[in-house]
């Protein structure tokens, strides 16, 4: 096991800057996960830690040793493939053994560590035939095998859950993070999909453009996301954005009747940075349709006209629109709203966030 | 029922015109079969009448099929020591080429060799050059190596003119295999030369069998070379030796060119069957995705 430590490290393909300064600290039996859209440069950071890409500038640590320029052999990683990448031509047992065999690791040792990691993964049946001969599910752990069976210091896992198909995927996350549980081998995983993300990482990192936006534990990037960027991605059916001015403590939007308070310490915060305009962050679970006979407690301008329902059996989700503000709200299965209909929304204003409008920024952090 | 009855017909004209293409189609595909297999059957066909018969009739079925031909020349050309020979400079020529083009196919294929355009242009240059034009500069060489008329001087000659195609073909083999697979076994620990010798060169196999029976059939039909750089009739492919068929003593002979011909055949045809199934490829299934 190996702490990682990116120092300032860029990444730069002719004149093209991909990574910037990237600087993230991973401890040791962390398992960490990048997330981000394509593009964001999570895969890249990935290949540079493994030393299939090379560092244009920076530092990088593993288990406290420089490896900057240290091939991916020195390194004492492993990594999993989007692809699996075994080789085709080897048996199961060969492909899991290749690097004790590359490592002059005695034979009886090989067949007692392969037999192990393949009863543990549930291969062992398979040790003898080619990977063709295999389903998605168990090439995956074949391949999660070839990378565990040499004990690194850390585990790359690059997308490793996307070739599955819906069903396996959920199995396979809470396999490996079972495995990790069993381990404690630092990990550091790729995904796009946050909710992979969510449900895996003890530390999510969120990227865009080649930059860190944030990097926190999953509950802390949902509940206090860095910036816009970073609520709307993580988080789904995505975060609602609403533009609205700010004056008295209160949220507003004169002609669409919307007026709404801002609890403390929120309140403060929009006051000590003196904001006129901001961008409300609202989860859609967040708005809460009330009752049709519940007007009484219905505050001024959470009235919203209903567009699509979708039924999603343990819930509806409705995309709602008042004036020129648009959001997806999260009801109940036992849901009574109408298409057209126009209902009252409550909104759980402690649970929302405030944002920046030209940079993004999250106003209450 | 009437509008049945009026409709089938209809129907059936209508079935006609979505034929027609497919039949024009399979009516092509028989005309060209007929053209590239006329000549083969008219001269397996040649080859098992006596001579007086193909006077008779050059394109006629054999009146009284005999297989002397084929023993005539078998033994009067000395086929068999032919045969070595031939088999001999096509398996160990192309050999060395696939040999001499595997190391930088791999090289081309996955490094940033510097010049890499140059280089390419200096093979495909190799490959468009006309065999008489290297044959003097390739007999001064042969001669200051002492290799004229020799087994090993027309191996060497056929192995280096077949290079250049053997680096264009396993790279364009080598660049379709998957990059992860090689960037798995760097990081498991292999080095460059494991890398292609344990994981690229096996994987390489269906396209070195490609280039390795493309080369062979180039050497076996090759004559120039073995006419030029051999004297000696100990030596002769099948290609030269069979040039005696033409000779005087054989003027008016044609149904044993023919058998010889029927017989130098024969070794190509096992080989394109023995590698058949490996030519037809499907050797990363598994590799990658699922």
């Amino acid at each position: 096991m190996a702490a990682v430590e990116l120092i300032k490290v860029n990444k730069r393909y002719g004149g093209t800057q991909v990574i910037a300064d990237l600087n993230l600290d991973i401890a040791d039996g962390e398992f960490t996960v990048l997330v981000g859209p394509s593009g964001c440069g999570k895969s890249t950071t990935l290949q540079m830690v493994a030393g299939l890409e090379s560092i244009s500038g920076g530092q990088l640590l593993i288990g406290g040793r420089d490896v900057t320029d240290l091939p991916p052999k020195s390194r004492d990683i492993s990594m999993v493939f989007q692809s699996y990448a075994l080789f085709p031509h080897m048996t199961v047992q060969d492909n899991i053994a290749y690097g004790l065999k590359l490592r002059k690791v005695a034979k009886d040792d090989i067949a007692r560590q392969v037999g192990d990691v393949s009863k543990r993964l549930h291969i062992d049946k398979f040790l003898d035939r080619l990977p063709k001969a295999l389903s998605g599910g168990q090439r995956q752990r074949v391949a999660l095998a070839r990378a565990v069976v040499r004990r690194p210091g850390v585990f790359l896992m690059d997308e490793p859950l996307s070739n599955l198909d819906a069903k396996l995927r959920v199995e396979a996350r809470s396999f490996l993070v079972k495995m990790h549980h069993e381990l404690r081998t630092t990990t550091i995983y790729v995904t796009h999909d946050q909710a992979e993300a969510m449900t895996m990482g003890s530390k999510i990192v969120v990227m865009s453009e080649g930059v860190i936006q944030q990097a926190a534990a999953p509950l802390v990037v949902y509940n206090a996301p860095a910036n816009r960027f970073v609520a709307g991605f993580i988080g789904s059916p995505a975060m609602n954005f609403i533009e609205l001015n700010y004056a008295d403590g209160h949220v507003i939007d004169a002609e669409c009747g919307i007026r709404l308070a801002v609890p403390e310490p929120k309140r403060a915060a929009l006051d000590r940075r003196a904001v006129a305009r901001v961008v409300m962050g609202v989860r859609p679970e967040h708005f809460h349709v009330r009752p049709r006979d519940d007007r009484a407690l219905v505050p001024p301008g959470s009235c919203w006209t209903i567009d699509v329902r979708q039924h999603l059996g343990h819930g509806t989700l409705l995309d709602i629109r008042n004036g020129p503000h648009r959001a997806v709200a999260r009801s109940g299965a036992d849901d009574d709203t109408l298409d057209d209909e126009v209902r009252s929304f409550a909104i759980d204003m402690d649970k929302a966030h405030f944002f920046d409008v030209a940079s993004g920024l999250n106003l209450a952090l | 029922m009437t509008e049945l009855a009026l409709r089938l017909p209809a129907s059936r004209s209508q079935r006609l015109w979505r034929l027609l293409p497919k039949l024009s189609g399979t009516l092509f595909a028989l005309l060209i079969a007929a053209v590239w297999l006329g000549p083969i059957l008219l001269m397996v066909i040649t080859s098992i009448k006596s001579n007086a018969d193909f006077l008779a009739g050059p394109f006629s079925l054999p009146s009284s099929p005999t297989f002397k031909p084929y023993v005539d020349v078998w033994s009067g050309l000395g086929f068999d020591h032919l045969l070595w020979n031939s088999l001999v400079y096509a398996s160990l020529g192309s050999a060395l080429a696939v040999l001499l083009g595997l190391i930088p196919a791999f090289a081309l294929a996955r490094f940033p060799v510097p010049g890499k355009k140059l280089i390419f242009g200096v093979l495909l240059t190799g490959l468009m050059l006309p065999q008489q034009t290297v044959l003097i500069p390739l007999y001064d060489t042969l001669r200051a190596m002492h290799l004229l008329d020799t087994r090993i001087g027309l191996i060497i000659v056929h192995g280096v003119y077949g290079m250049p195609m053997q680096i264009l073909a396993l790279r364009a083999f080598m660049t379709t295999i998957p990059r992860e697979i090689e960037k798995a076994a760097h990081l498991e620990g292999a080095t460059d030369w494991q890398v292609f010798w344990q994981i690229i060169l096996p994987l390489s196999v269906p396209g070195i069998l490609v280039g390795y029976t493309l080369n062979f059939i180039a050497i076996w039909k090759e004559f120039v070379f073995g006419l030029v750089f051999l004297n000696s009739e100990a030596n002769f492919p099948l290609t030269v030796g069979m040039l005696k068929l033409n000779s005087d003593r054989y003027i008016s002979v044609f149904n044993l060119p023919a058998a010889g011909l029927v017989i130098s055949q024969i070794p190509i045809a096992i080989l394109f069957l023995l590698t058949y199934r490996k030519l037809s490829g499907g050797n990363f299934v598994g590799a990658v995705k699922g």
